[in-house]
């Protein structure tokens, strides 16, 4: 490039650099003024234009740059990211082969090339670009780009299932073509082995691990040493395996958990490897071994003492498994084995979820377990404390049905805050980063009044826990399991925004948005003021959301790095990682939330029904993975009991059968209300009710569910003899031409009142007769209004009645949806619909005066429970946390104004949106 | 890192963006580690790199954390001393490095403990963790070193380092 158009192009790249986008623009036409033919100047500006999100402009610009075939890396390279920004992966890779094909000596074009498609995951053409490469430059990385793009493209589900092994030993057969052996490397050594394992050749994989230099690799690199068990395993090599692991526990005193597996596999290994019934003479020949192991692993314990807690723990795990294979020698070994662990490591933390796989103690056991721990109960130190919380949740594990009376729930519930408060004296000093020590003792306390709730059906109870939990949480502010406890408390008690402060205290981002915005975006639009304007769980949607861009811009580009630098054990990770987040259950869950809240929010008109139409169609098919976290929610409920994630939740959480069923209902909603024309044959699968989807709702929700497909059912003809048809489409978007492609119609009254006068309704058949709506209908209203009344005058949740309500309206919204492009008058008069008109009518006034009732009586409440009376309420209800301990009355009455108000604060904001909506679409 | 809430919603773990965890798994995937108890959970993990150039060669702990239920245990003592032993014979480094608050007590003499000792204190290197505090110890980082085997004679460390301050624009 010469200086003087240098100095011109830096400018622009500064611009582009400091995002100032539109002086790149500028710059980029100065120059352009002079040199309308410069191809770099007209690429940056294409990037310029699409991250000022002019698209069009930007692809005109862009198909310019291509039609020139550039191969100039400062073209290349900003064409790629102007690609990248329009979504046209495709004609990355295109743009770059084609560049290679004219430079085939440019090994920098090769890499391009080889990654461009590594980014979309076409491994069939990667393999071949780095074979082509391999040849031209002789460098030995190429060849296992091309080995482990063989690899990948056998793994791909697209693969035919034949293929794969062809493929395989094509990959095998590169490696021994390489000028080094594949242990020139760990990663090289890893896909040499990962190929040897796909293709079941055991023998061959053992021979390369038993290599002195693969023997080296495999002690330092934990990715070689995972797939080398793997193989000895699947060789059948289970008990020379367990000869190395005792070698390397006694001697070179490895504490990895893995060697204690394979130790345990080869002990049981005569046993548990056939299914036939073993024999006296193999029963006699494991119990010696298992002899001989319990020795290595005492061993293991004595030596390592306080240091670590392995030997301990593979005790148990021994005398567990002997058990389980029927080789049962004494009936208290296991119990032994918890006193001992408990003895040395009672006072660490992780000592309950260690100990818990083996503690389903029964009779007399339990009794012998039950006073064993109840004598290690004391609270001098900060560690016997730690100790007592371990004895407290191991001896609530172990609770039977009959110990679990309102009485005694209640005692311990007392014990539990007096232990609690005591403890508390030994964070006084604790910096406020800190936790407290004695914080399992609040969440101990939340257990017990959850449990007493579920016991009784008494809401007091929940209100307990939150006020013991709210105090926790003040002394204890990074407690994120409090909040947790917190958040689904206070959803039941019908106080959104109070789960929703925790939630947002908890400080969850990036790939936690996957895994834990669930906690409050489940079936959020029951919660959601979508209709008074208020977009709160709307943005939440948004911003969860977020991680799934970031995953689909940048997931790929680091499989192309590990490419680069050679990291081919995590290349698989990678691309499951991306897959996972891509197709995450979560995420679709949202959007449907997002969508449902949408609805309420926003006027319903062409733009909103034609734009979800689309994204819902692309996800509709899709096989997803469920990331939701819900492990991290503690629980120490009796094992009698479901978990306390279980009992909490207010409804069943939606998964992949909800979905599906969610879908479905919107898409076929859309799809009726929408004058695009139907692209995918869906009509068919959208009127299939499969019983996984039935499983997955809630009472109500399956009353909604047979709601809409009788909707649809009855009012799908009139849409589609109504429908202009796509001609009709085309010449009313070529008239508009500010409109954007994809959004052909501004509204749909617009559009009907268009074709009516247009003159392109005339139609061959006549128009389907009207029929009389479905009973279904106007009885789903009858039966919500009787559910509402029935739980209104009974002791049911806040959160059930709001969930009523929230799904009266959405049938409502889906009835203003279904029955929108009936509604101007011509249509009516043209198609003779006066009738379906007047059905029309009369269902709506019936839901409106249903919705209606359910608001005056949703305010009233509202008002009713914050008053001083209703505070007053609460107050009473928790007295048992006060006569126990040293709880102050105006404490638990904040926490009882700060509940009643969010639960006023919810009923009166969900009153005034169904009155809103009925408004709205009257 | 769909299973890592217990231990990053503690507040001293940060949570990072994808491309901060792939960085590292795509260059030093064997100075990463996760340590998982038996029944599935996570206990805790290191993030760690090879850097720097000649003499200055070394592994660095990006990040090493212990989920709350799991303290106490030594596993931050077995996880840096895998890190240490990877950079000792993978990647032939003269030492490894790390940087503390100077207000994290626990950790400091943990490390001294392992045979690291602080090698110069960076001024201003994390972000404050509110106001009224005291924020000079808390912003400010001791770089801690322990020397490898290739630096027999202890060349990458030295006895004041905490009398040595730099600012936190002079490192990288």
């Amino acid at each position: 490039m010469s200086t003087a158009l240098d100095r011109q192009i830096r400018p622009i790249y500064d611009a582009l650099d400091t995002q100032s986008n539109k002086s790149a623009v500028l710059a980029c036409n100065k120059v352009l003024k002079k040199q309308p033919n410069n191809v770099l100047v007209k690429a940056l500006k294409a990037l310029a234009l699409v991250r000022l999100q002019k698209v069009e402009e930007s692809l005109l610009l862009a198909d310019e740059v291509l039609a020139k075939k550039p191969t100039d890396d400062g073209v290349l390279t900003a064409m790629m990211h102007v690609l990248r920004g329009l979504g046209r992966h495709s004609d990355i890779v295109a743009m770059f082969e084609t560049a290679y094909k004219q430079h085939p000596q440019n090994e920098d074009l090769g890499t391009q090339t080889f990654f461009a498609n590594v980014r979309v995951g076409n491994w069939k053409a990667a393999q071949q670009v780095a074979t082509k490469m391999h040849k031209q430059f002789q460098d030995d990385r190429y060849l296992y780009w091309s080995i482990f793009s063989a690899v990948l493209q056998a793994n791909d589900m697209a693969t035919p299932e034949a293929l794969r092994p062809v493929l395989l030993k094509l990959a095998l057969r590169l490696i021994s073509s390489g000028n080094t052996p594949s242990y020139f490397n760990p990663d090289r050594f890893y896909v040499h082995l990962l190929i040897l394992r796909e293709l079941e050749m055991y023998d061959d994989a053992a021979t390369l691990l038993n290599h002195e230099i693969g023997q080296k690799i495999c002690e330092t690199s934990l990715v070689c040493d995972e797939i080398r068990r793997d193989i000895m395993k699947l060789k059948g090599a289970c008990k020379q395996e367990g000869e190395q692991a005792k070698v390397k526990i006694l001697e070179k005193k490895d504490r990895n958990w893995l060697e204690f597996l394979s130790l345990l596999d080869a002990t049981f290994w005569d046993i548990a490897s056939t299914s036939e019934p073993a024999s006296e003479d193999v029963k006699a020949a494991v119990t010696e071994e298992i002899a001989k192991t319990r020795k290595v692993f005492s061993e293991a314990a004595t030596v390592d003492g306080l240091k670590d807690r392995s030997g301990l723990l593979a005790l148990l795990e021994l005398e567990k498994r002997t058990k389980s294979h029927g080789l049962w020698t004494d009936a208290c070994e296991i119990r032994m084995m918890a006193e001992n662990y408990f003895s040395q490591f009672g006072d660490k933390a992780c000592c309950y979820e260690d100990l818990l796989p083996y503690l389903a103690f029964e009779g007399e056991e339990l009794e012998q377990w039950t006073s064993f721990l109840n004598s290690r109960k004391s609270f001098d130190t900060p560690d016997t404390l730690q100790r007592s919380i371990n004895v407290y949740k191991l001896l609530r594990y172990n609770l039977t049905s009959a110990e679990l009376t309102p009485e005694l729930e209640l005692a311990r519930a007392q014990e539990y805050i007096k232990v609690y408060l005591d403890g508390l004296k030994f964070g006084v000093n604790l910096p406020d980063t800190e936790l407290q020590p004695a914080d399992d003792f609040a969440i101990l306390v939340g257990h017990a009044y959850v449990s007493l709730w579920k016991l009784t059906g008494e809401e007091s109870h929940l209100q307990s826990a939150a006020a013991t939990l709210e105090y926790a949480s003040a002394r204890s502010k990074q407690s994120y399991r409090i909040r947790l406890l917190l958040i689904r408390i206070y959803h039941l008690l019908g106080a959104p925004a109070l789960a929703l402060d925790h939630y947002r205290l908890m400080n969850v981002k990036q790939v936690q948005t996957d895994t834990l915005s669930h906690l409050i975006l489940s079936r959020a639009a029951m919660w959601s003021l979508a209709p008074l304007g208020d977009i709160t769980y709307m943005s939440e949607c948004m911003e969860a959301s977020q991680i799934y861009m970031s995953n689909s811009t940048e997931t790929a580009e680091f499989i192309a790095r590990a490419f680069s630098t050679e990291r081919y054990s995590q290349i698989i990770d990678f691309i499951e990682f991306e897959d996972r987040l891509d197709n995450s259950l979560q995420r679709d869950l949202m959007k449907v939330e997002h969508v449902r809240m949408r609805v309420a929010h926003e006027p319903l008109n062409a733009e909103l029904v034609d734009m979800e139409l689309i994204e819902l169609k692309f996800i509709f098919d899709r096989i997803h993975h469920d990331n939701r976290d819900f492990e991290v929610i503690p629980n120490y409920q009796p094992r009698c009991q479901p978990s306390f994630n279980e009992q909490t939740l207010p409804l069943k959480p939606p998964g992949a059968g909800w979905l599906s069923a969610y879908l479905k209902v919107y898409i076929r909603a859309f799809q009726e209300a929408s004058d695009l024309d139907e692209t995918l044959p869906l009509r068919e699968r959208l009127v299939k009710k499969r019983q996984e989807e039935i499983d997955d709702l809630s009472e109500d929700e399956k009353l909604f569910y047979e709601y809409t497909l009788a909707l649809s059912e009855w009012v799908g003809p009139y849409h589609d003899y109504v429908r202009p048809p796509p001609s009709a489409l085309l010449a009313e978007a070529a008239k508009s031409n500010d409109l954007k492609p994809g959004h052909p119609l501004k509204s749909m009254a617009a559009a009907a009142n268009g074709s009516a006068t247009n003159g392109h309704s005339k139609k061959d058949e006549e128009p389907p007769a009207v029929k009389e709506s479905p009973e279904l209908i106007p009885k789903f209203f009858d039966d919500m209004k009787s559910r509402f009344d029935a739980v209104i005058s009974g002791t049911a949740l806040p959160s059930e009645l709001l969930h009523i309500v929230a799904t009266t309206q959405e049938a409502y919204l889906l009835f203003a949806l279904e029955t929108v492009r009936f509604k101007p008058n011509s249509i009516i008069k043209q198609y003779k619909f006066g009738q379906l008109a007047q059905s029309f009518k009369d269902l709506r006034v019936k839901a409106s005066s249903i919705l209606n009732e359910m608001s005056t009586v949703l305010a009233k409440l509202g008002e009713e429970v914050a008053t001083p009376d209703g505070r007053k309420a609460f107050v009473q209800a928790s007295s048992s946390i006060q006569d126990s301990s040293g709880f102050d009355h105006d404490f638990v009455l904040g926490v009882a104004k700060k509940t009643t108000d969010a639960r006023k604060q919810t009923y009166e904001g969900i009153a005034k949106g169904l009155a809103k909506v009925v408004k709205n679409h009257s | 890192m769909f299973k890592f809430n217990n231990i990053n919603l503690d507040i001293w773990t940060e949570t990072y963006g994808i491309s901060f965890y792939l960085t590292y798994l795509s260059r030093w995937p064997d100075l990463c580690c996760v340590q998982e108890a038996p029944n599935g959970h996570m206990m805790g993990y290191v993030i760690g790199k090879a850097e720097g150039h000649g003499q200055d060669w070394h592994g660095h702990v990006t990040a090493l954390t212990v989920a709350p239920e799991y303290r106490r245990l030594s596993l931050a003592r077995k996880m840096m001393s895998l890190l240490e032993m990877v950079s000792d014979e993978t990647y032939k480094g003269f030492f490894v490095d790390l940087y503390v608050r100077c207000t994290n007590s626990v950790a400091i003499s943990m490390y001294e403990g392992l045979g690291y000792s602080v090698y110069r204190r960076v001024r201003e290197y994390y972000g404050s963790l509110g106001l009224g505090r005291a924020s000079k110890d808390e912003e400010d980082a001791f770089d801690m070193r322990k020397p490898l085997s290739r630096d027999p004679h202890r060349r990458s460390v030295r006895a004041n380092g905490r009398e040595f301050v730099v600012s936190a624009h002079d490192v990288s």
